[in-house]
């Protein structure tokens, strides 16, 4: 058994645990990151890459405020990044659209956007509706599909090279002295007075803090450190296509081109359980989506596609927490690790290392969920 | 999907070569329905590539090729007269796992070119094997090729090298090639040997086998004979190639012995084995094992091909190498299989049919593990030890880039082409993933078995957006 | 560098950047080029590196040209037809 004593041991090499490792490498703390055996489920290795705000935070005005907050750290976090690492992110920040077909779309992404406005404490919701022709401006190297009928655009939001992310920071986390440890599976862990000491099949890590941050296993591990965390896996499945010159300037949830000139295609939302498959009509209808929205894409070819698992809490908003009954442990799950890598790994980390709660955190509280099935 | 529309088979088939010919004459033979799907406008597989047009309109040519092209061309009559539905030009892009299958034109260049659906009871891939990439400094150059390269185009378009021709690499395709170049008058300028120091003596304990079809045997030292009596400048222990040249190949740079010397050529032959394709068994989730002797992956099958995917076996080359005639025997096995699990034939029945073949296979194949351990792939030319040469042509992966991600903690796969982009191209790791395996497995100093492979997924050839989404 | 062995028989006219080609019934387009001498099809979509074709048999996708306006087409997989327009193509360059 090899021995290692840190500061912070963070469980999980996906987005949101490599954010928060690197953020706390670089306040000075000495960190160990374990990540697992088995890449087939990673959240991270199979998402859109998106930096985005826009439609995000029905219901929870704090995480909209929480989010806002992300995004606007977000080109100084990706800066920083990029000179510590040489690495270009690709991080595009040119306002992001949602684009409706037809007038029953049009009309219910009017009603949202007015929701949300409304709900914005900040009144910086920053979201606006545009018309067909004004999007069509927008966009003068592509044209539109017939049912094309206008789009809400944010100018908050951008889009990244997810796998350039997560790879930078990792190298960033190593290069400041972090200790990456990849092929790791936590057997055990124990709760100690002072400490946690966390046994893998070949490993004994010993830390004063300990942070879960592992996907779809969080539950089970921060079950063994007395939380309760529920999270339930989602399939999204995704096309990209062949790279061609660069028409489509904006990215959107469902269609983005990216850097290269690839376009990637997406989404489902399949409650499937622990199933990565990709299905014939799935595929088929995002292609057919994606026509109808550009239809000189149908000459596009597509040269692969892939699922991943989202890892989603009931209300779809983050979790973060501190054991009560072993103070020291955290769990930290959410949707939109990309978007929130930035305040991830300063915020977050200031509440973890430094015990600095952000204002209104307790709506983060897991607690939120049996508050919502007593009623 | 309207799945009235979809039309049905008993037993479909990937692939026309040797396997999935006798595979659908068997199985027509006792009544099965069958649908016969291949990418090339004629049928034959590689080996046999238009093979009917070569003794149609070019019979010299065809009788030059020897006994077992006779056997072919009679085996594609056979075929054609066995009443399977056969489609041309067609390529498999999707599989699903009730086995409907989706396909579209192979050819077509127009983009709008309809998809087909069809759905199997059974299935065969006998999609067969490829040349296992060589990758070495500038291999990217244009006219640096796989040797097959140029019988293919021989066979299918009468093509033959004009210049000087260097032929690099190992294993007895490369002797028959070069055998067939100079016997049309191609200038070879140099016959580069990168066959493993001792390989024959390695190969010597299985040498009583393969004596019992010593035909093989004579006729590769035959062909080497040949080579050396042209005349032609012939180098064995060489630890360096390098491909040179601005827009295209210019000259080969040999290093051997530690010295370095330069050849000028117009085209590079390379041939480092042959091993299955495993695009499709890999994209149905069959498993594979690590075939050690010959540095690739195989499908894991049992005595009659059957995968361990329900329903899905194979046949011929993209299982164990073994060439057109065993390739042949395993198809008719593969169908008496089918046959008998979709209960028109006892198994007392099956086992009786597969009898002669189960002979043929007994005689032919004591000579494959000779070949395989007399042709075993050296390492110089697995993993490339010249850090700049591209793992990765589709994404220019170098070889450097790899071993740097590996080092930074990352062991399988599917995590390095995250990392890399090493895998995502167009070829969706056909040229790389067996160099990738190799790679990993050398910096964390374990077998390629232990790496595995990358998730190959759908679809398994590029299609259009419009095809995917069936709009005209 | 190919070159026929034997005599072409029935021919048909193909446009390889922007010139004439006689090329026989039956040819790929690419062992058709070839056969002009040409092999360089395309620059490769991440540096621009020359490509031509390699393993001829459709698997690795390295002899992508561009007929009749679609790109990224296998030439070793498309037989030859009257009046095909073929081109070559460049690295597609993200602005």
């Amino acid at each position: 058994m090899i021995k290692e004593n840190a500061e912070v041991v963070v469980v999980g090499g996906g987005v949101i645990g490599v954010s928060l490792a690197y953020g706390m490498v670089k306040k000075g703390a000495k960190v160990i990151l374990i990540d697992k055996v088995d890449n087939r489920l990673t959240a991270s290795r199979g998402n859109f890459g998106l930096v985005w705000f826009q439609g995000k935070g029905k219901g929870m005005p704090r995480y909209v405020e929480w989010c806002i907050e992300a995004i606007e750290r977000w080109p100084e976090f990706a800066e920083n990044l990029e000179t510590e690492t040489g690495f270009d992110l690709n991080y595009e920040k040119t306002g992001g659209l949602e684009i409706c077909l037809g007038e029953e779309e049009h009309q219910e992404r009017v009603n949202f956007i007015e929701e949300m406005s409304h709900a914005s404490r900040s009144g910086r919701y920053d979201c606006e509706m545009i018309s067909r022709k004004e999007l069509q401006g927008m966009l003068p190297k592509i044209k539109l599909g017939k049912e094309v009928s206008g789009a809400s655009f944010c100018s908050h939001d951008g889009c990244v090279n997810p796998l350039i992310l997560l790879k930078a920071m990792n190298i960033s986390f190593q290069q400041k002295g972090g200790g990456y440890r990849p092929e790791q599976s936590v057997q055990k862990i124990e709760c100690n007075s002072n400490d946690f000491k966390i046994e893998t099949g070949t490993h004994s890590f010993k830390a004063e803090k300990l942070v879960i941050a592992c996907g779809l296993m969080t539950p089970k591990l921060a079950g063994m450190v007395g939380m309760k965390v529920p999270v339930i896996p989602e399939r999204g499945q995704i096309l990209v296509t062949e790279r061609t010159s660069r028409v489509f300037n904006y990215p959107t949830a469902g269609i983005r081109q990216n850097y290269d000139g690839s376009f990637m295609l997406g989404s489902s939302h399949e409650a499937v359980g622990y199933n990565i498959e990709t299905s014939y009509e799935v595929l088929q209808n995002i292609a057919k989506r994606a026509i109808r929205i550009l239809p000189s894409l149908k000459n596009l070819q597509l040269i692969r596609s892939w699922a991943a698992l989202r890892v989603l809490t009931p209300d779809q908003k983050p979790v973060y927490l501190e054991s009560d009954q072993y103070p020291g442990a955290h769990a930290i799950t959410s949707h939109s690790g990309v978007s929130l890598a930035s305040i991830h790994s300063s915020i977050l980390v200031e509440w973890i290392l430094e015990e600095r709660i952000p204002p209104g955190f307790t709506a983060f509280h897991p607690k939120r969920f049996n508050v919502q099935e007593a009623i | 999907m309207n799945s009235i529309r979809v039309p049905k088979f008993d037993y479909i088939i990937i692939g026309a070569g040797p396997a999935g010919m006798a595979a659908a004459i068997t199985a027509r033979a006792h009544g099965l329905s069958v649908l016969v799907l291949d990418e090339q406008p004629s049928a034959g597989g590689q080996i046999f590539r238009n093979i009917e047009s070569l003794e149609a309109t070019r019979n010299s040519e065809f009788s030059k090729l020897g006994q077992e092209y006779e056997f072919g061309s009679s085996l594609v009559r056979r075929f054609k007269k066995c009443g399977a539905d056969y489609f041309t030009d067609r390529s498999v892009w999707q599989i699903d796992n009730n086995l409907q299958i989706h396909h579209v034109s192979a050819s077509a260049s127009k983009s709008n070119s309809v998809i087909s659906h069809c759905q199997a009871k059974r299935l065969l891939i006998a999609v067969g094997a490829m040349e296992r990439p060589m990758p070495l400094p500038g291999w990217t150059i244009p006219g640096v090729m796989p040797c097959t390269a140029v019988d293919v185009l021989y066979k299918s378009s009468g093509l033959i090298p004009d210049g000087e021709v260097v032929l690099a690499g190992s294993g007895p395709l490369l002797l028959l090639i070069g055998c067939r170049l100079l016997d049309v008058g191609v200038h070879v300028s140099a016959f580069l040997d990168t066959s493993m120091n001792g390989a024959l003596l390695k190969a010597l304990p299985l040498l009583p086998n393969a004596l019992r079809s010593h035909k093989y045997l004579t006729r590769g030292l035959s062909l080497l004979w040949k080579i050396r009596k042209a005349g032609i400048p012939f180098y064995s222990g060489i630890q360096n190639i390098e491909a040179l040249g601005s827009s295209k190949l210019e000259k080969v740079r040999i290093g051997k012995s530690g010295k370095f010397f330069d050849v000028t050529a117009d085209l590079l032959l390379l041939h480092n084995g042959v091993v299955p394709n495993v695009q499709i068994t890999r994209n149905l989730g069959c498993e594979h094992r690590w075939y050690d002797v010959q540095r690739y992956w195989e499908p894991i099958v049992d005595d009659w091909g059957n995968t361990s995917v329900d329903h899905v076996s194979i046949a011929g080359d993209c299982g164990r190498v073994a060439g057109a005639a065993i390739s042949e025997v395993s198809g008719h096995l593969a169908a008496l299989e089918t046959v008998y699990q979709l209960g028109v034939i006892s198994k007392v029945e099956r086992d009786n049919l597969s009898q002669p073949h189960r002979i043929e296979l007994a005689r032919q194949k004591h000579v494959r593990p000779f070949l395989d351990k007399l042709f075993q792939p050296s390492k110089t030319w697995l993993v490339p030890e010249n850090d700049k040469t591209l793992a990765c042509r589709c994404e220019e992966v170098k070889v450097s880039e790899i071993r740097e991600t590996v080092r930074m903690g990352i062991k399988d796969p599917d995590s390095l082409k995250s990392m890399t982009r090493c895998g995502m191209g167009y070829c969706q790791a056909r040229m790389c993933g067996l160099t990738v395996s190799e790679i990993i497995a050398e910096e964390k100093k374990v077998s390629p078995e232990e790496i595995g492979y990358f998730r190959v997924r759908s679809p398994i050839r590029p299609i259009t957006l419009g095809q995917l989404a069936e709009i005209d | 560098m190919f070159k026929k062995q034997y005599e072409s028989h029935e021919t048909v006219s193909i446009i390889f950047e922007g010139k004439n080609l006689d090329v026989e019934i039956g040819q790929t387009v690419a062992s058709a080029l070839l056969v002009g001498g040409n092999m360089v099809f395309r620059s490769s979509v991440v540096s621009g590196q020359p490509r031509g074709p390699y393993c001829m048999m459709g698997v690795c996708f390295e002899c992508l040209i561009e007929i009749d306006g679609i790109p990224n087409q296998r030439a070793c997989m498309i037989p030859v037809r009257e009046a095909m327009k073929i081109k070559r193509q460049q690295k597609t360059k993200s602005e």
